[in-house]
């Protein structure tokens, strides 16, 4: 097992949001949490990502206990997280960027590799590697996002809302950039509301509702469930 | 890029440069070389104190008023580590640790002004910051007047009123540029804040740790997402911002001897610097640095010396009424490029 949730209870200050939330990745499974506007699949991402102290319950990386033990040291244990305002910084050069995304790695030559690696998965931004990251196109910023968090080379990828702010083409290209790191080996967990394609890409799913997961299963399972079909499809 | 730089040129920042340019220019032909030279030993100085007040703005959005007691820091440092070097080489001459001993004294006041930084980002800035977010910038600005009150306070509990001056740091003649007579610690001050200067400028381009201090002043939860510390690289900001200051203090100590409140004068005018590029933005205040000096030394030259404190204030109100965000602000945010 590679990342356990346990019943956790989060919030933001006197506000709790998550109420006993459970959830199992495997190493190289691509798994997803859907759910309508506030239901707290963002607080759940940033719960796990370090970002918010939890109330109760456990998250457990590698078998190691990570939660409230603070952002910086969640991403050295190999956790990388794209929020969906992206957090980029906006004055840095694309190449910059990418160097802070590094920022944990000593290894030189490592640093190196993963640079050309990122570079060749995202070709559009070796073109623009000197461009400020704030003067860039929303597509643009959300493979630099990706970008620097690749760059840290992590065993389990956290993505907020990858679509959010997109145009549906641009959304396809970031859904199969996803796709293309799956294959290589790493475990993703996607957090959309993008409910029709986030469950035809994955391949197991949580459904959040009200703070609460109400339904887990195979993607393509939820994919058919009358209840996901009325709630989120519409039909 | 020509026509880049044309459009750079018609900003607020170009014609303000142009400006100042042709202002020295002409001050220079009109009273002689000594302009140019007084400019660019008080505007150094003042680079200095401003570069470490404006780090803190972009940094850790604190709107400092405690900076000033950095720079009576480092003057009290320098003189208690110069006063008995100087007094052991009167009674034992050796000419090498005689040109040494101003680089002891202001070395020890940088390291004193760190340590100070760093106790105060410990024990003031993050037990607040644990507390409580809200209200940030008002609080912190807010404790730091009153800390200043406190160091001020304790200046003259523990070192008295009376000042505390060197004569001198490097013996020998003045040297001569341009018929102008410079003292040997004129000279070196200026050397000092241009080599300082030059230094933190490759600090934070070129290393690890000065790229993290860019990127917290940028994005603090995405400093956060890429694994940085923030507590530490909080510690160092405010260490390396009130270390700059102390520099600043002990290389002129000369000029102020070291009192409770020497460090008004240097905290209101890295304000007037501040205000007058905008805030938190250092390279604004680098060449702020040389405007404002280039200022006091025309108000004194052509008005009179009593003015030197009303002309950048007029100028600051008239810089907040036409353009808010200071003559090199614009909208992004970061500390080194703005």
């Amino acid at each position: 097992m590679l990342l356990e949730v346990k019943q956790l209870n989060a919030g933001h200050g006197f506000l709790q949001i998550l109420w006993d939330v459970s959830i199992q990745i495997d190493v190289g499974e691509y798994v997803c949490i859907v759910g309508p506007n506030g239901a707290g699949k963002s607080t759940t991402l940033k719960t796990i990502a370090g970002l918010i102290n939890p109330i109760s319950g456990q998250v457990l990386f590698k078998g190691e206990p990570i939660d409230g033990i603070g952002g910086h040291k969640v991403t050295r244990k190999g956790i990388a997280f794209t929020s969906e305002e992206m957090n980029l910084f906006t004055n840095m050069s694309v190449q910059e960027n990418l160097l802070m995304g590094a920022y944990i790695l000593d290894d030189k030559a490592l640093i190196k590799r993963r640079m050309t690696y990122v570079y060749e998965f995202f070709p559009r931004l070796a073109e623009r590697r000197s461009q400020l990251a704030g003067t860039m196109s929303g597509g643009e910023r959300k493979m630099l996002a990706i970008g620097r968090a690749l760059m840290s080379d992590p065993d389990l990828l956290l993505v907020d809302e990858p679509s959010f702010g997109l145009a549906p083409q641009l959304t396809t290209t970031v859904f199969e950039s996803l796709d293309k790191l799956v294959q290589e080996g790493l475990t993703i967990l996607l957090v959309e509301q993008n409910v029709t394609k986030t469950l035809a890409v994955t391949d197991r799913g949580y459904v959040l509702e009200n703070g609460r997961i109400t339904l887990k299963g195979k993607s393509s399972e939820l994919a058919c469930d009358p209840h996901v079909r009325k709630v989120f499809l519409g039909v | 890029m020509p026509e880049r730089f044309l459009s750079w040129l018609k900003s607020a920042a170009g014609i303000t440069i142009l400006l100042t340019i042709f202002l020295a220019a002409y001050a220079t032909i009109d009273r002689g070389p000594y302009i140019l030279v007084n400019t660019a030993i008080t505007g150094g100085m003042l680079a200095l104190v401003a570069i470490g007040l404006a780090l803190l703005l972009g940094v850790m959005n604190v709107a400092s008023f405690v900076h000033g007691e950095y720079f009576m820091i480092g003057t009290l440092a320098a003189y208690y580590v110069f006063t008995p070097l100087n007094a052991y080489l009167t009674e034992n001459p050796n000419p090498f640790l005689t040109n040494l001993a101003p680089l002891i004294a202001i070395l020890s006041a940088a390291v004193v002004g760190a340590a100070a930084g760093a106790l105060t980002e410990v024990l003031v800035f993050a037990p607040m910051r644990r507390r409580s977010r809200e209200n940030w910038v008002m609080n912190s600005f807010l404790l730091t007047v009153g800390l200043a009150v406190v160091l001020i306070n304790a200046h003259l509990l523990i070192f008295g009123a009376d000042f505390k001056g060197i004569v001198r740091y490097w013996p020998g003649r003045p040297f001569t540029i341009m018929d102008v007579f410079i003292s040997r610690d004129r000279f070196f001050a200026f050397l000092i804040s241009i080599v300082v200067i030059i230094a933190f400028w490759l600090f934070m381009k070129m290393t690890r740790t000065g790229r993290a201090i860019r990127a917290v002043s940028q994005d603090e939860t995405g400093s956060l997402m890429v694994g940085i510390n923030l507590t530490g690289i909080l510690i160092f900001t405010m260490a390396l911002g009130c270390s700059l200051a102390a520099v600043a203090g002990a290389s002129l100590l000369f000029l102020y001897p070291s009192y409770p409140t020497v460090g008004l004068e240097a905290l209101y005018m890295a304000w007037f610097i501040v205000i007058l590029v905008g805030l938190g933005n250092i390279i604004g205040a680098l060449t702020g640095g040389f405007m404002v000096a280039l200022l006091k030394v025309l108000t004194v030259e052509y008005i009179g010396s009593g003015w030197d404190f009303v002309v950048p204030t007029a100028l600051i109100i008239i810089v907040l009424i036409f353009k808010p965000s200071g003559i090199f602000g614009s909208e992004v945010r970061g500390a080194l490029e703005k």
